[in-house]
């Protein structure tokens, strides 16, 4: 009997416990997923009944589409910067927050509010702190003497600036991560480095960043799958049809409910989602992995 | 090195917090003080301060307006407000309530392929709601179901389940099995034990789920966008549906309105630091 880890029982009360979730998860996941794979299929609008089977047209249209590819790349950069801006900035203030001091919790508490708020009504008011003309970044950066740009208008600004925003509201969640990482590592091994006198550098390149890398990767997973989705501080910074700015999903928004085509904007989001249970294979077997390796 | 310290620490914590200090003074303004050509950032208790200073006289006004429904909308903030509550704490109580359920199954039992289904589970949370919310609304349709609390209560219950289930996991994996053994031992059915003795054990675990599963409906934009046109709209798909608006952004409301809906969020991140990394990683780091 190997103790703690056996089960209680076997079969049918467990099924119990474990069937109407599972039930109302198949429905609300699966049959999407299934449906999705028809209606991309065919000619389906948002309003109005009446279908007709179009082959793989649909298909075609999406993999002859600049708009669409456009968007991949525009949410793969997405993610690039602004999960790597966060993964840095992050790390880098938990270096600053490892040691403790008077009042670290209720400042560490503190700075971890911006990830719990709601990016959409948060995403809204930014753009009064971002306005070019009147707006409070300008007028700061004007009496510093440095450029203001137009923010959330110019052609060549906006991306980054709902770059920025992201920033602002997921560093927390990078830094938190970085924290745990950071005093994860047992102190004996920095005792051990100073008695070989090694310098500050080798220590963080050879203790702390190798000890805090898997934390680091589960951090940038994580934000990476939420990042992919991209969809609120795209609406609310420059809505759904910019062309600097339009992510995969403000795109399926664009087609599927204010053009209303339905057809297309399925065959889009199943190709999207083949790319995001791609990524959520590699994700979950990463996790698989930390698991196994901490237990 | 301690100087860098901080100077890293003030700058980040400058930045990260202003933008919150600017929504709250921003709440305490006028319009016209809202975009005033030169920031005014020092409120004061007068009737009026000189056109070029920094000083703003500050009003209740803005808290007092989200009452009044504005152009392109056909409820107030409060009515919106109302919506997002009935939503969160329905939608909360039912994933927490078959989470937990679902959780102490995968923890007690063996299940068959419980490791696929528990992976299953997560990977729901990966999919972009705007890349199987049409398939939803049709489905809905049938139902009568868009515009109704009730649809995205389900909705948001089933969005919840991954982060419940996952988190009860962790919960309850750490609650020994000695607790259900001496319960068998005095003759009580599992399922006694299971509400008698586990759930209460749990209990810390599932309020620290449901705060989580709380903030996640409170905050979604995406179905909450796209499935309620009319009737039951939540917050953050009201405050969206202002953009645009002829008579410009009412700031103040925005801010107030802002402030009024994340504080109760804010005040809950206090509550649940302590769990706020297992929050956050879906239970996998557990300190």
């Amino acid at each position: 009997m190997p103790g703690e880890r056996a089960p209680l029982h076997g079969g049918r009360l467990g099924t119990a416990f474990v069937a109407p979730t599972l039930a109302f998860l198949v429905a609300f996941n699966v049959f999407p997923l299934l449906y999705n794979l028809v209606l991309g299929f065919t000619s389906a609008e948002l309003v109005g009944g009446g279908w007709e089977w179009r082959g793989t047209a649909n298909y075609a249209r999406v993999f002859a589409d600049p708009q669409f590819a456009g968007a991949v790349r525009r949410t793969a950069l997405f993610v690039l910067c602004a999960v790597g801006l966060e993964l840095g900035l992050g790390f880098a203030v938990a270096l600053a927050l490892r040691e403790r001091f008077r009042g670290r919790d209720a400042l560490l508490t503190a700075l971890l509010v911006p990830m719990m708020l709601s990016p959409a009504v948060i995403g809204l008011f930014w753009n009064l702190i971002l306005d070019g003309n009147y707006g409070i970044l300008n007028q700061a950066l004007g009496a510093l003497g440095l450029p203001e740009p137009q923010w959330t208008t110019d052609r060549s600004w906006k991306f980054l600036s709902v770059v920025l925003v992201d920033v602002w509201m997921w560093t927390p969640f990078t830094l938190l991560i970085s924290l745990a990482a950071l005093n994860a590592i047992p102190s004996t091994l920095y005792e051990a480095a100073e008695v070989d006198r090694a310098s500050r550098w080798t220590v963080f390149r050879r203790i702390t960043l190798p000890l805090c890398a898997p934390l680091l990767g589960l951090a940038a997973l994580l934000r990476t799958t939420d990042a992919l989705k991209q969809f609120d501080l795209v609406m609310a910074i420059t809505g759904p049809n910019d062309e600097r700015t339009q992510t995969v999903s403000t795109l399926l928004y664009q087609v599927l409910f204010r053009d209303g085509k339905v057809g297309l904007g399925s065959a889009y989001a199943c190709l999207v989602l083949v790319l995001v249970i791609a990524l959520a294979t590699v994700f979950t077997r990463y996790l698989e992995g930390l698991r196994r390796s901490s237990a | 090195m301690r100087l860098l310290r901080v100077l890293v620490l003030g700058l980040y914590a400058c930045l990260a917090l202003l933008p919150l200090v600017w929504m709250g003074l921003t709440s305490l303004k006028t319009r016209d003080d809202t975009i005033a050509p030169r920031a005014r950032f020092v409120p004061v208790l007068a009737r009026a301060t000189a056109p070029d200073s920094a000083a703003f006289p500050a009003t209740l006004e803005a808290y007092g307006a989200l009452g009044t429904v504005h152009v392109g909308a056909e409820q107030s903030f409060w009515e919106h407000l109302g919506h997002s509550v009935v939503i969160g704490v329905f939608s909360t109580l039912a994933s927490v309530l078959l989470g937990t359920s679902a959780a102490y199954g995968f923890s007690r039992f063996r299940i068959p392929g419980s490791k696929d289904w528990l992976f299953f589970i997560l990977s729901t949370r990966f999919l972009p709601p705007l890349a199987v919310v049409v398939p939803i609304l049709m489905l809905y349709r049938r139902f009568e179901l868009p515009g109704t609390h009730l649809g995205l209560v389900l909705l948001y219950t089933a969005f919840n389940l991954s982060l419940a289930v996952w988190l009860m996991k962790g919960f309850l994996d750490e609650i020994p099995r000695a607790y259900e053994e001496a319960a068998a031992i005095d003759g009580y059915p599992l399922h006694t034990a299971f509400l008698r003795l586990i759930v209460p054990e749990a209990a810390t675990g599932m309020a620290v789920t449901a705060v989580f599963c709380l903030i996640s409906a409170w905050n979604e934009y995406g179905f909450a966008l796209t499935l309620n046109h009319s009737g039951a709209i939540t917050v953050p798909a009201y405050f969206a549906g202002l953009q645009g608006n002829i008579e410009g952004m009412p700031w103040p409301q925005v801010a107030a309105g802002a402030l009024v809906f994340v504080t109760p969020i804010a005040a809950f991140t206090v509550l649940v630091r302590k769990h706020l990394l297992r929050g956050v990683t879906f239970g996998t780091i557990k300190r």
